[in-house]
């Protein structure tokens, strides 16, 4: 082709094709991430608190208070961590572009969280009834606050899968819109291991 | 005479919070709790705990944010420019449903 035969051709610009930007981490995952080291922060101070109290105190826990329940939450410990499977699995199925399924997982997850409440509450109602109030002594005051704080996370944890469970039952969650459920489980993920932490410090 | 004692009332009163402050002493100060005094022991491991907590903490989300962008970098895919001469050559079209 000649110069002249080139220059007479017509014009046509290239076509470009449209590229997806989507974010390399999504946003609703740094949000989540942003809100777990704040909350982990809030339990830093809790337990920097705990720290003070227990190491300073002659006898910890008190003599004259009852002390705590360690079998039976070494396996509410495991019952919570065995809630981990089933968002996991939903998870995975949900990044597989399967959505079948998913209702009866977040579900199962979260009735295993109010398992794990539910047997905390009878603990507590166990201590209250043997002396252990948040007003008996310092010992009291801070088991309470922080594992009443911990309990206040699940029960919120345990409303969102039960809201991601309905959802998916509605078939409103999908392979694209499963934002939420990738928080939920970063959030459930956060709540467990804190709880390993909590329990760790406290019970033991 | 009145004036003389109400300014030393004055001067208790506003020294009192200080001096109130000065028993109280510092959480960080070593010495105010005596040489054996378990308190001293408390604060100092729940000044450390304290201290390391924030790098732990933020260290670890900022460790998990770098992880997580480079899985999405990875995954993400070159931006394709289809050029005329190139279909023109006989090129494999990008998109099946144009060929």
């Amino acid at each position: 082709m000649t110069l002249a035969g080139s220059l007479a051709m017509p014009h046509r610009a290239p076509s470009f094709r449209p590229v997806e930007r989507t974010p390399p981490i999504p946003n609703a995952v740094v949000a989540i991430v942003v809100l777990v080291t704040g909350e982990a922060m809030l339990f830093a101070g809790l337990i920097g608190t705990y720290l003070i109290f227990r190491i300073s105190a002659p006898d910890w826990p008190p003599r004259d208070l009852p002390r705590l329940p360690i079998p039976v939450t070494v396996a509410n410990t495991l019952v919570l961590l065995a809630s981990l499977a089933p968002i996991t699995r939903a998870l995975r199925r949900l990044r597989r572009g399967e959505g079948a399924g998913l209702a009866r997982l977040l579900g199962t997850s979260a009735a295993i969280g109010v398992l794990f409440v539910a047997v905390q509450g009878a603990e507590w109602a166990r201590l209250i009834h043997h002396g252990l109030t948040a007003g008996s002594s310092l010992y009291g005051a801070t088991f309470y606050l922080i594992i009443g704080c911990h309990a206040v996370h699940v029960v919120a944890a345990v409303v969102w899968l039960l809201v991601l469970a309905a959802l998916a039952w509605l078939g409103r969650v999908t392979p694209e819109r499963r934002a939420g459920l990738e928080m939920a489980t970063v959030y459930w993920y956060f709540v467990c291991v804190l709880w390993v932490a909590l329990f760790g410090v406290v019970y033991l | 005479m009145w004036t003389r004692v109400l300014a030393r009332l004055t001067t208790l009163v506003l020294l009192a919070p200080g001096a109130q402050a000065f028993a109280q002493s510092c959480a960080m100060c070593a010495s105010s709790f005596g040489p054996n005094d378990p308190r001293q022991r408390a604060f100092n491991w729940s000044i450390l705990f304290l201290m390391a907590a924030p790098y732990t903490i933020f260290g670890s989300a900022v460790l998990c944010l770098v992880i997580l962008y480079r899985r999405g970098a990875s995954r993400r895919r070159a931006p394709v420019i289809e050029l005329p001469w190139a279909r023109r050559a006989g090129a494999r079209p990008l998109d099946p449903e144009e060929a």
